[in-house]
């Protein structure tokens, strides 16, 4: 009798079992099952919304998969009982770890997600079991984010999809629903104090978050671009630097060169901020009080020195293309071709650009050289536009002498004129 | 000198004809003869535009690759391009200017009354010749403004009802304004068009000096009640005025080149955003501002099919205007010549300036 028991749990449970795991035969959008078709009409709001959402739009739906992939139970079954018996392999609302064990059944299944998505990575629960969430997770908090906090659960949507909570653009808002409640983030610490909560608001005044929002950059980035997504953790203070290289590479390269990169334990941040990362000025640079050179150097210093000639070059080349562009300017209205000097002013503006780059190695020879190459181009402009002044001269010079010219010839005709005997 | 040179071709053409037409013809003076002289200032501005765009021709290059770039050569480097470039512009709208004032000199006048009626037609022919080179001149820099400005202008030609496409392929020679529109442009502009000016002016001209000069309406009923118009020789008293003029109007054309350049704008790209401000010469200015302005169904008839018909039939009545006013011969003006003449002016006017505004 024993043995039929366990032989009969067995049967239903390997039947289970394959129904969780085989997934549907192809990837048709799956009908609607029995489970939905109560739960549908369930008085709870809780019970409801989740058979209406997955009915709209569901990524999984779309492909076929149905209740019963996360949830077991048997959606045949015509009484409620029956559908949720032990036997069906019924397993509810997963929660915590169960989460990360429903969906990477399927997503850590190589075999599996390349009939779906074969360029998608299997190894989201690996980077999630690595990430603070996951950590916390594994040491039993329930209150961070699994697999569901950010994707969703019923109604799930590609990445891809604008309307998804991790599309680039809704990233930010997405995280800071834990991250920005305070409430929420209660007892957890950072560097011995309590995790801040304020990471939304600085990241809403970066140029990263107008790049994203205001210019629709969906390369800009955001949280999960510095963080990681499913390994997601604050990057060590040694690794800030790498972070930001991964786009910022040049700068990246002159810092590691530069004799702060030994001496700034937060990198990059140290002058940039990390959240509140602001439109970077020349006046970041130099010795006055709203330079943050000061901030550690002081006058007679060899930095302080460095600070006072890097700024005063790039001031210098700064002046010199605003007066070639004016000089172009006035020539150019006053009708005389400057096309390539204008072109010749935008490279001079280009070395400028390259030079503020040259300055994260803070090596002030190296800045001056770049300066100086683009002071010898503002200098042809200059003259050039000095040729074009005396052509202007020229022509106006001309321009007088031929209306003087041509005045006396009417005077002359008209003279004429009242010389002849007035009619025939 | 002279006289040898005359005696000498006198000898071998017989030169008695000229010298009897020297000699006899004569130009009346009244308190209008001033409007005689916009017709010989448009003339001077036609040989303008002829000298300067012979000249514009010995570099400019007729390729999309290209034409921008000869016409930056011609004002950057060529010696004088510069003034060239700007006197052919410049000459060019005011050739429009000066020949809408004549029209409506001769209009207002009703000079285009028996027995001048051809001298009308051809007078008319020739304001629609100059406003075909207008338009294929605009384009020939190749850039930004005239390229989407013609992309629009020659699509309007779309709206004709039956040869709408077909004349919108044969303008742009294909589907889109590209190269090919360019080469089309620029031999309508130097060989096709040069050809008809030269047998409609022609024959302009020479109606003209077979007819002599038309005395206004006022001034012919007072030498039929036995007034004397009095009269001043054409030669040398009416040409030394005429030349006059010419410097008159070549002074002006000197200052406006030099102190507002015609800019040259950036190169046409196909594949960049149509800029803002997009707008036609502004001599087509009026006639753009009114289609844009079309509702787009009247009367169940698309906007602007109705409004390039409307402007096809009044440049037929302008056309045949001599043929409709048959009062005018015996010297009765019509008012409805004269309300329309306004109304066409004071439209022309308004809607220019209306359409920079709005531009």
């Amino acid at each position: 009798m024993r043995s039929l028991i366990l032989r009969m749990f067995l049967a239903t449970a390997s039947g289970a079992w394959l129904l969780l795991c085989a997934g549907p035969a192809g990837a048709q959008p799956a009908q609607a099952t029995g489970c939905e078709t109560c739960h549908r009409n369930e008085a709870s709001e809780s019970l409801s919304a989740p058979a209406r959402d997955f009915a709209l739009a569901d990524v999984h739906r779309d492909r076929g998969f149905t209740c019963v992939n996360c949830h077991g139970g048997d959606p045949n079954a015509t009484d409620k009982a029956a559908a949720k018996a032990p036997a069906t392999g019924f397993r509810g609302k997963p929660s915590g770890q169960a989460v990360i064990a429903v969906c990477s059944n399927c997503h850590s299944d190589a075999a599996l997600m390349r009939k779906y998505a074969p360029r998608q990575r299997v190894d989201q629960a690996a980077e999630y079991a690595t990430s603070v969430h996951g950590q916390q997770l594994a040491k039993g908090d329930t209150k961070v984010a699994t697999c569901v906090s950010c994707h969703g659960a019923h109604g799930v949507r590609l990445v891809s999809d604008a309307q998804s909570p991790v599309y680039p653009l809704n990233v930010a808002t997405t995280c800071t629903k834990c991250h920005g409640d305070a409430e929420h983030m209660k007892g957890y610490t950072l560097n011995g104090g309590p995790l801040p909560t304020d990471q939304g608001e600085k990241y809403a005044k970066s140029v990263h978050h107008a790049a994203m929002v205001e210019r629709s950059d969906l390369s800009a980035p955001t949280c999960n671009d510095c963080h990681g997504n499913h390994g997601a953790a604050p990057p060590g203070v040694d690794a800030i630097a790498n972070v930001c290289g991964t786009c910022h590479t040049v700068f990246a390269t002159k810092f590691a060169l530069s004799t702060h990169a030994a001496i700034f334990e937060r990198g990059c941040v140290e002058c940039h901020n990390n959240h509140d990362i602001l439109e970077p000025t020349d006046a970041m640079v130099g010795t006055d009080e709203k330079a943050l050179c000061s901030t550690c150097h002081s006058e007679g210093d060899n930095g302080h020195k460095a600070a006072m000639a890097m700024r005063a070059g790039i001031e210098k080349l700064k002046a010199a293309i605003s007066h070639s562009e004016e000089q172009v300017a006035a020539v150019e209205n006053a009708g005389i071709e400057m096309g390539d000097e204008a072109l010749t002013v935008r490279e001079a503006a280009n070395h400028l650009t390259v030079a503020r780059t040259e300055l994260h190695a803070f090596d002030p020879a190296a800045v001056q050289a770049v300066l100086d190459e683009g002071l010898g181009l503002t200098t042809k402009v200059d003259e050039a536009a000095a040729a074009a002044q005396s052509e202007l001269s020229f022509r106006r010079t001309g321009l007088a002498i031929s209306l003087a010219a041509i005045l006396l010839v009417v005077v002359a005709l008209q003279l004429k004129i009242r010389t002849l005997k007035p009619h025939a | 000198m002279t006289q040898q040179l005359i005696a000498w071709l006198d000898e071998r053409l017989d030169l008695t004809a000229i010298r009897h037409f020297v000699e006899e013809k004569s130009v009346p003076v009244h308190r209008h003869s001033v409007w005689y002289y916009m017709g010989g200032i448009t003339l001077f501005l036609v040989g303008v535009q002829v000298a300067t765009g012979i000249l514009l021709l010995l570099y400019y290059r007729p390729s999309a690759g290209e034409a921008y770039e000869s016409v930056k050569f011609i004002v950057s480097q060529v010696e004088f391009g510069w003034l060239i470039r700007n006197l052919h512009s410049w000459s060019a709208n005011l050739l429009i200017f000066m020949a809408f004032v004549h029209l409506f000199s001769t209009l207002f006048l009703r000079s285009y009354r028996r027995p001048r009626e051809l001298t009308w037609v051809t007078g008319v022919l020739l304001l629609f010749i100059m406003m075909g080179f207008g338009f294929s001149g605009y384009l020939l820099p190749w850039n930004e403004l005239a390229f989407f400005a013609t992309k629009v202008g020659t699509g309007i030609a779309g709206a004709v009802p039956f040869v709408g496409d077909f004349l919108v392929r044969f303008l742009r020679g294909g589907d889109e304004v590209t190269g090919a529109t360019l080469t089309r442009f620029y031999g309508l502009h130097v060989a096709i068009l040069p050809a008809m000016t030269t047998v409609v002016l022609g024959m302009h001209l020479l109606f003209i000096q077979r007819q002599g000069m038309s005395v206004p309406p006022s001034v012919e009923a007072r030498e039929k009640a036995g007034a004397k118009t009095p009269q001043i020789p054409f030669f040398p008293h009416y040409v030394l005025h005429d030349v006059m003029w010419w410097y008159v109007a070549l002074a002006v054309l000197a200052a406006l080149a030099l102190f507002l350049p015609w800019e040259l704008g950036t190169k046409a790209d196909a594949f960049a955003p149509v800029p803002a401000g997009i707008r036609p010469e502004w001599y087509f200015l009026a006639m753009f501002q009114v289609l844009k302005l079309l509702p787009a169904h009247i009367l169940g008839i698309e906007g602007e099919v109705l409004g390039v018909l409307g402007f096809g039939l009044a440049a037929l009545v302008l056309l045949f205007l001599p043929f409709l006013d048959r009062g005018a011969a015996e010297g009765r003006s019509s008012k409805l010549v004269t309300i329309g003449g306004i109304l066409a002016l004071a439209y022309m006017v308004v809607f220019t300036i209306y359409g920079y505004l709005a531009a």
